[in-house]
């Protein structure tokens, strides 16, 4: 008896220091979330903002999103943003991440340096790319020229067909090393034995990188890959900032565009229709990722 | 064998070579906004960029120094806020995760993997309806609570694993000599987890210190703005003052910088954990 009261006791210990936060998140998320959906199907205007009974709307802000042209547009261009930034960092991220496990003085102190472009306010890492990018004064234009690649100017952001590139450098740079690190850790928990055993039957390095590193790495690359997709699908920051969707709707994505149906046009049922297109994208894509963990690893 | 020592020191100086090569193409990005920060308006207008400013002056600074008196305080008290009720949430939450065996501990756990994917942009219409409705728009208060939603699940997942691997019989002991469950937890677990507790801090306090899209939806007037939205606003009035905007951005970056150059091995191991899973 006196074992099980402790034992209720000790449980209702943990409540108490686990619940606030778990309890905040559905306050500030949870919440939020379910009241999108809510939103998504009611008329919420400037004018019906504060009141307390709105209108229902039905599909009517779905209909009218998905009649859009520039919806289909800035969900596709969501799609090839994602693609682009995956790409990029996952490979050199991939590269970064086996160049840096070799063993020499610097690899440790130079792997952990570049980290620091994760932990800028995106904000600035937007405007800096912005800087760069610029037609006339832009770094990026005057190295081309001089090493003769481009003959003139190009007004990179200013373009509907190179903007989106721009951004996706500009992305790739803060999620390098985030894959880097991630990919790092998977390296470091494959065994060295291994890689000894391998010498000894004489596997040179190429066999040794596509017999044992990649097989043996493909947990962590599935869940590199997936965690990068979700955390890239949801770019608003760096989107708004560089290019705001512009030029005219070249680089709008799912967020940007919803942001501004809310916050600009002030049909935030329209807005809300448009969150939850992305919250439905994301939810898919998180699932995966949960099952992927789940099954490497014990909760 | 001396033959192999040599071979072995070149390549390492190689390789050296090698890495600090791509740390510098890496970092440039970095460099650029400190060095433009430092320039004229003139000379970055001139056309073609120097890679060391022909004049070096602070003037870009001082221009900003009025409306900084305001923003860098609400950045600051922003930042220190979230910071403050982000780690009194979920410090407790995370140690209580790794030592306590509580029904639905799993459902928990999921519930911070799942808020911490989720985007500012799912959420920033029905909270700005919420806020509006609480009256706290244009308030410390809504950045405050907002972006708390980014630091808790990212700090409970940080932090579980190394309460985890504090070994249970210290906290025994401790109880033992009379410590209840709380005061374990104070005079124990935080005391020899400091680092990463400290590091915790750090990331909170940078990630409201970052944000962009709450601060900038639910805090509209001027008065209330923080540095990442006021840069914003500057950028879209003065869009090719760019020695100002750097020098904004020097200041914005110089948190992350001072955090990140005095305790790096704790934030590149926070990062890992605090973002894929406890």
């Amino acid at each position: 008896m006196g074992q099980n009261r402790r034992e209720r006791q000790e449980q209702l210990l943990g409540y108490c220091l686990i619940l606030p936060a778990v309890i905040y998140m559905l306050i500030f998320i949870g919440y939020p979330i379910v009241y999108n959906w809510i939103i998504s199907f009611q008329v919420v205007t400037a004018k019906t903002l504060g009141s307390k009974v709105r209108e229902l709307a039905g599909f009517g802000n779905y209909k009218a999103v998905f009649a859009e042209v520039t919806f289909w547009e800035s969900l596709l261009h969501t799609f090839i943003y994602t693609a682009g930034c995956l790409v990029i960092q996952f490979s050199l991220g991939f590269i970064f991440a086996v160049f840096f496990a070799k063993k020499f003085t610097l690899s440790k102190y130079i792997r952990g340096f570049i980290v620091i472009s994760w932990m800028l306010p995106v904000t600035v890492t937007a405007l800096v790319f912005k800087f760069m990018f610029a037609e006339g004064n832009g770094i990026i234009n005057t190295i081309l020229m001089s090493l003769h690649i481009i003959r003139k100017p190009i007004g990179w952001l200013l373009n509907g067909n190179t903007a989106m590139f721009g951004l996706i450098i500009a992305n790739s740079w803060v999620g390098i090393p985030f894959n880097m690190l991630l990919l790092t850790t998977g390296l470091n928990n494959i065994p060295g034995d291994i890689y000894e055993a391998a010498s000894i039957d004489g596997a040179n390095s190429i066999q040794k990188f596509m017999r044992i590193t990649i097989p043996l790495l493909k947990p962590t690359i599935m869940s590199v890959l997936v965690l990068g997709f979700v955390l890239t699908f949801k770019v608003f920051d760096l989107v708004y900032v560089m290019t705001g969707g512009g030029p005219v709707s070249a680089t709008e994505v799912l967020s940007t565009y919803s942001y501004k149906l809310s916050f600009q046009l002030f049909h935030f049922g329209e807005g809300a229709a448009v969150a939850n297109v992305l919250f439905v994208c994301l939810f898919f894509v998180a699932l995966v990722y949960l099952r992927t963990i789940s099954r490497d690893e014990t909760m | 064998m001396k033959k192999i020592h040599v071979t072995y020191k070149q390549k390492n100086a190689l390789l050296c070579l090698l890495a600090i090569l791509i740390a510098c193409i890496f970092l440039f990005p970095l460099y650029w906004i400190v060095v433009n920060s430092f320039k004229l308006d003139s000379e970055i207008f001139a056309g073609t960029p120097t890679l060391w400013p022909k004049e070096f002056t602070l003037k870009a600074y001082q221009d900003q120094l009025g409306n900084l008196r305001i923003t860098m305080k609400n950045s600051i008290l922003i930042a220190v806020g979230s910071m403050i009720l982000s780690l009194c949430l979920s410090v407790p939450a995370a140690y209580g995760l790794a030592r306590y065996r509580v029904k639905g501990m799993k459902l928990f756990v999921l519930v911070f993997l799942i808020t911490q994917m989720l985007p500012a942009s799912l959420v920033l219409t029905p909270l700005f309806l919420i806020f509006s409705k609480l009256g706290i728009l244009n308030s410390y208060l809504a950045p405050i609570l907002s972006t708390s939603t980014i630091s808790i699940p990212f700090v409970v997942l940080m932090l579980r694993p190394g309460f985890l691997s504090i070994p249970v019989e210290l906290e025994d002991a401790a109880k033992i000599d009379g410590c209840n469950g709380i005061s374990a937890f104070f005079r124990i677990a935080i005391p020899i987890s400091k680092p990463t507790v400290i590091t915790a801090a750090c990331f909170s306090f940078v990630f409201a210190w970052n944000d962009l899209a709450y601060s900038m939806t639910f805090n509209t007037k001027e008065a209330m703005r923080p540095m990442t939205s006021a840069i914003y606003t500057f950028m879209n009035q003065y869009g090719t003052k760019w020695n100002s905007i750097m020098a904004y951005g020097v200041l914005l970056i110089l948190p992350s910088c001072l955090i990140f150059v005095t305790m790096q091995k704790y934030i590149v191991e926070g990062m890992t954990s605090g973002s894929v899973k406890g």
